[in-house]
């Protein structure tokens, strides 16, 4: 994460803690798109993610005098965003997820790709396609296991380090590396049958 | 390696973190097994686009949504500060009796061992409070009003490094 949002952080975090007027509009500014993101992408629905996110920011006000300062500001908020969304998510009826499983590569016993491959980078690299390839990541990763999603979510659209993925969902950094890649083989699976059916059409 | 070791190993790779005599491996069986070279190939360019489109696989927060929670938000901000003052005052009060009872108990000779041991280092270093509680024993009753401020603010820290639960005077 860089420096000025460090700091960025540092100022709101001192605001919030003395109730500055306009610490809370700040803090609106900053975070509400990311969290809004966040839990849309953990609950999938967006009545669900608004009540999350009022959740949320209203946690934050209110613990912003107890916060440790041993993590980083915004990782503490996420933390809480992702334990907020995960705790509404208990008891809830899960939409459909598919079996990360489906779409593992596979291998001969010898460890060789069992199945022919298909060389479609070239097409993805074309910019034509970026409205519908980044629709479909979208549906795929709706359809992962919020286990992954959440990881890939941060990871690959937050931008956060594996480092700071573990401290905010308290995994080990090798689980959160082994749940990530699992979850860009997926993609690849994913978007290789896609742009094969697609060319079959 | 094979190319199942290679799938699992392209974590590393996209990441940098590669031993580069692994990564020598790697290039080499790409070099010479077009399943792996496309493999790899597609899967590179399936993440990088993932990055590249973030904006795009982002959910963005429809405006009304934005509106009712800057609402919301914002008004249970309002009420905010009087807990907070409320919270604090609280806790400065709790903080004062627990002075007054550890000088009380100074006093009565009642201090747990662990206490009289903190406050005779610490007197031992600190003349102010030395006079401060050698006074207090002849007197033998707290002086009126609170300690000043000095005193105070030493023993209340006194107190913040016992460790938590442990009680300061016998019961």
């Amino acid at each position: 994460m860089s420096a000025e949002r460090w700091k960025e952080d540092e100022v709101l975090l001192e605001s919030l803690r003395k109730g500055s007027p306009g610490a809370v509009d700040e803090m609106l500014r900053l975070y509400q798109g990311k969290i809004f993101n966040l839990a849309m992408s953990i609950l999938k629905n967006e009545s669900d993610a608004e009540e999350a996110a009022q959740d949320v920011f209203m946690t934050v006000i209110r613990k912003a005098d107890t916060f440790q300062g041993n993590s980083a500001f915004y990782s503490w908020m996420y933390r809480i965003c992702v334990n907020t969304c995960l705790m509404r998510l208990r008891g809830k009826r899960r939409t459909d997820t598919v079996s990360i499983e489906e779409f593992m590569p596979v291998f001969t016993d010898e460890g060789m790709h069992a199945s022919p491959m298909d060389d479609w980078s070239k097409e993805v690299e074309r910019n034509a396609l970026n409205e519908e390839l980044g629709r479909m990541i979208r549906k795929y990763t709706e359809e992962l296991s919020e286990k992954y999603r959440v990881v890939f979510v941060l990871s690959d659209v937050e931008g956060l380090s594996n480092e700071e993925t573990a401290k905010i969902l308290g995994l080990t950094v090798p689980a959160v590396k082994s749940r990530l890649h699992r979850a860009r083989l997926y993609l690849r699976e994913q978007l290789s049958r896609y742009l094969r059916e697609g060319k079959a059409s | 390696m094979n190319c199942k070791e290679l799938a699992y190993m392209l974590a590393d790779y996209i990441d940098g973190s590669m031993d580069p005599q692994l990564r020598e491996e790697l290039d080499a069986h790409i070099a010479m097994c077009e399943p792996c070279m496309i493999f790899t190939k597609t899967f590179l360019v399936a993440s990088d686009k993932t990055r590249q489109l973030r904006k795009e696989i982002e959910y963005k927060i429809p405006p009304e949504v934005r509106s009712r929670l800057e609402t919301f938000v914002r008004a249970a901000a309002l009420k905010f500060p009087e807990k907070v003052n409320e919270y604090r005052e609280q806790v400065e009060r709790e903080r004062r009796e627990k002075v007054a009872a550890l000088l009380k108990a100074a006093i009565a000779g009642r201090l747990s061992s662990i206490t009289a041991l903190l406050v005779e280092t610490h007197c031992a270093g600190c003349p102010e409070c030395k006079e401060y509680f050698d006074g207090l024993l002849k007197a033998s009753s707290p002086a009126a009003g609170d300690p000043p401020m000095l005193i105070d603010s030493h023993v209340t820290r006194l107190m913040e490094s016992l460790p938590p639960g442990e009680e300061f005077f016998l019961a």
